[in-house]
């Protein structure tokens, strides 16, 4: 997604601002556009207009549709440099991670899909059994990438996943590095009871 | 000494080589790993994606599982569980109430703070001590390699302590040291592998891992030492498939820094299961005469 110039947006610059800063944790009025992160970046060549300054910028103008909507959203690999280099102490990650959950729960469609099936994914097995088992989880992940991929009609991907996973997958049980045991924790149950009543939890 | 032992999901299925290489390294420089009962997950870096409590609440399960059991420090050799546990007691230390929340309903309520340790950290107690040292029965000549920290090593997303720099850390390179190896000073030490990006981004991981590669190989290094399984998964498993797509035609092994280690105490391959690498990793060794 390209755009010209941010839009400044008074009545939902507000509200945008204080539910990021909140969530995240991160001073965004802090950023003084210097743009240490943007050099810092791995993935800024990936990401088109949106650099993690310009992300803050986004959402200080109140442009929701934008800053939920982004390469870096989903490009981000969470590698903490923008945040480590910030002279300031924001944690630009902290933010698009938040914005993940944002634009999820605005039922926005993710740019990546797989990257959003891969969380879910991996959350799923590792609260319900306790620890990751990594080949049930695999396989719920690619399950959902097919289902999406055969939504789209888009068959030549479906094979190319598959296929490069099988690869993989095959070269792992020759090095005995795919494992076919079962792993779990009891204490689960403590978790998903905690989980479940998140929205009475403090925080 | 015991010392209360994380291993994480990954350490007990593909990189269980790593569990195996830290118990047998660790027992013989006098540290014996207990391995903490009924851990879980640690939500790794997808929980602060999908929830902000589960981020917190699935690590603050192990840490009061530590604390009850009686130990004042644990060692976790994944980076990812190193960071998110850290971080985690950090949240909880300063949030009360959250803590408070959370405690309810933990059987194994945190109520004071372990040291969360690094692998790193407690094998540089080793190397101070000097018992390392009295261990390491052949020097590893020839070897040349480049130390790979990755992220999450030195990085976090919340201000914690770290004994190590954030920018150019040095603990693997002292340990090397102590094995009578020289580390090739690099620029991609603490540079991003993608993660999990190799699965769900393929083309930005695999250009990610092809930089960090480029830059081994012409500073003329043999060979990776990393302590990041998902760093070293990464690193090997897709090795063939970054190096074709970008014409590198080298190729590197990529070593957990216990498998040296082992290696200069004279442990045999087999044991450290050394075989279980994508790229062939002990035609150098032999090469080298250190096997």
């Amino acid at each position: 997604m390209t755009a010209s110039a941010l839009e400044f947006k008074p009545e939902s610059a507000n509200s945008l601002m204080k539910e990021v800063m909140e969530r995240s944790g991160q001073n965004l009025t802090a950023c003084y556009q210097c743009r240490r992160c943007a050099a810092g970046c791995p993935v800024g060549e990936e990401t088109g207009f949106v650099t993690p300054d310009r992300l803050i910028r986004m959402v200080a103008f109140g442009d929701r549709e934008q800053a939920l909507n982004n390469q870096l959203v989903w490009k981000c690999v969470s590698c903490y440099t923008c945040g480590t280099r910030c002279p300031n102490d924001i944690q630009t990650a902290r933010i698009t991670e938040t914005i993940k959950k944002m634009s999820k729960e605005a039922h926005l469609e993710a740019l990546n899909h797989k990257v959003a099936h891969f969380h879910k994914s991996f959350i799923d097995a590792g609260l319900g059994r306790g620890r990751i088992n990594e080949m049930s989880f695999m396989t719920s992940y690619e399950i959902k990438n097919t289902i999406k991929e055969i939504k789209k009609l888009n068959f030549k991907n479906i094979y190319r996943e598959l296929k490069q996973q099988s690869k993989l997958g095959l070269s792992m049980v020759k090095l005995k590095r795919m494992h076919f045991g079962f792993q779990s924790a009891k204490g689960r149950k403590e978790l998903k009871r905690l989980y479940k009543m998140k929205d009475k939890i403090r925080g | 000494m015991d010392i209360a032992y994380y291993p994480g999901c990954s350490l007990h299925a593909s990189s269980s080589l790593y569990d195996v290489q830290s118990r047998r390294i660790f027992s013989e420089i006098g540290i014996y790993l207990k391995e903490i009962e009924d851990w879980n997950c640690c939500g790794a870096t997808s929980a602060g994606k999908v929830d902000d409590l589960l981020a917190v609440a699935m690590p603050a399960r192990n840490l009061g599982i530590v604390e009850n059991a009686g130990f004042s420090e644990m060692v976790i050799p994944c980076s990812a569980c190193y960071s998110r546990t850290l971080v985690a007691q950090k949240v909880l230390d300063e949030a009360p109430a959250l803590k408070e929340d959370i405690n309810a309903e933990l059987s194994k309520k945190i109520r004071g703070k372990i040291k969360v340790s690094s692998i790193l950290e407690v094998l540089l107690t080793a190397v101070a001590s000097g018992e390392l040292a009295e261990k390491v029965t052949q020097k590893l000549k020839g070897l040349k390699p480049v130390c790979y920290y990755g992220c999450l090593l030195t990085r976090f997303p919340q201000t914690v302590s770290v004994p190590d720099d954030v920018e150019n850390p040095q603990g693997m390179e002292k340990i090397l040291k102590v094995l009578g190896v020289n580390a090739i000073d690099w620029s991609y030490k603490t540079d991003c592998c993608g993660a999990s990006a190799a699965v769900n981004d393929e083309e930005t991981g695999l250009k990610l891992m092809a930089s960090i590669m480029g830059d081994a190989v012409a500073r003329e290094a043999n060979c990776f030492v990393t302590t990041c399984p998902m760093c070293q998964m990464n690193m090997d498993a897709y090795q063939e498939r970054f190096c074709e797509k970008y014409d590198i035609p080298q190729r590197l092994p990529v070593y957990f820094i216990t498998e040296l280690i082992g290696v200069a105490m004279g442990i045999s391959p087999g044991e450290l299961q050394i075989d279980r690498h994508f790229v062939e990793s002990t035609r150098l060794l032999k090469e080298l005469n250190l096997v």
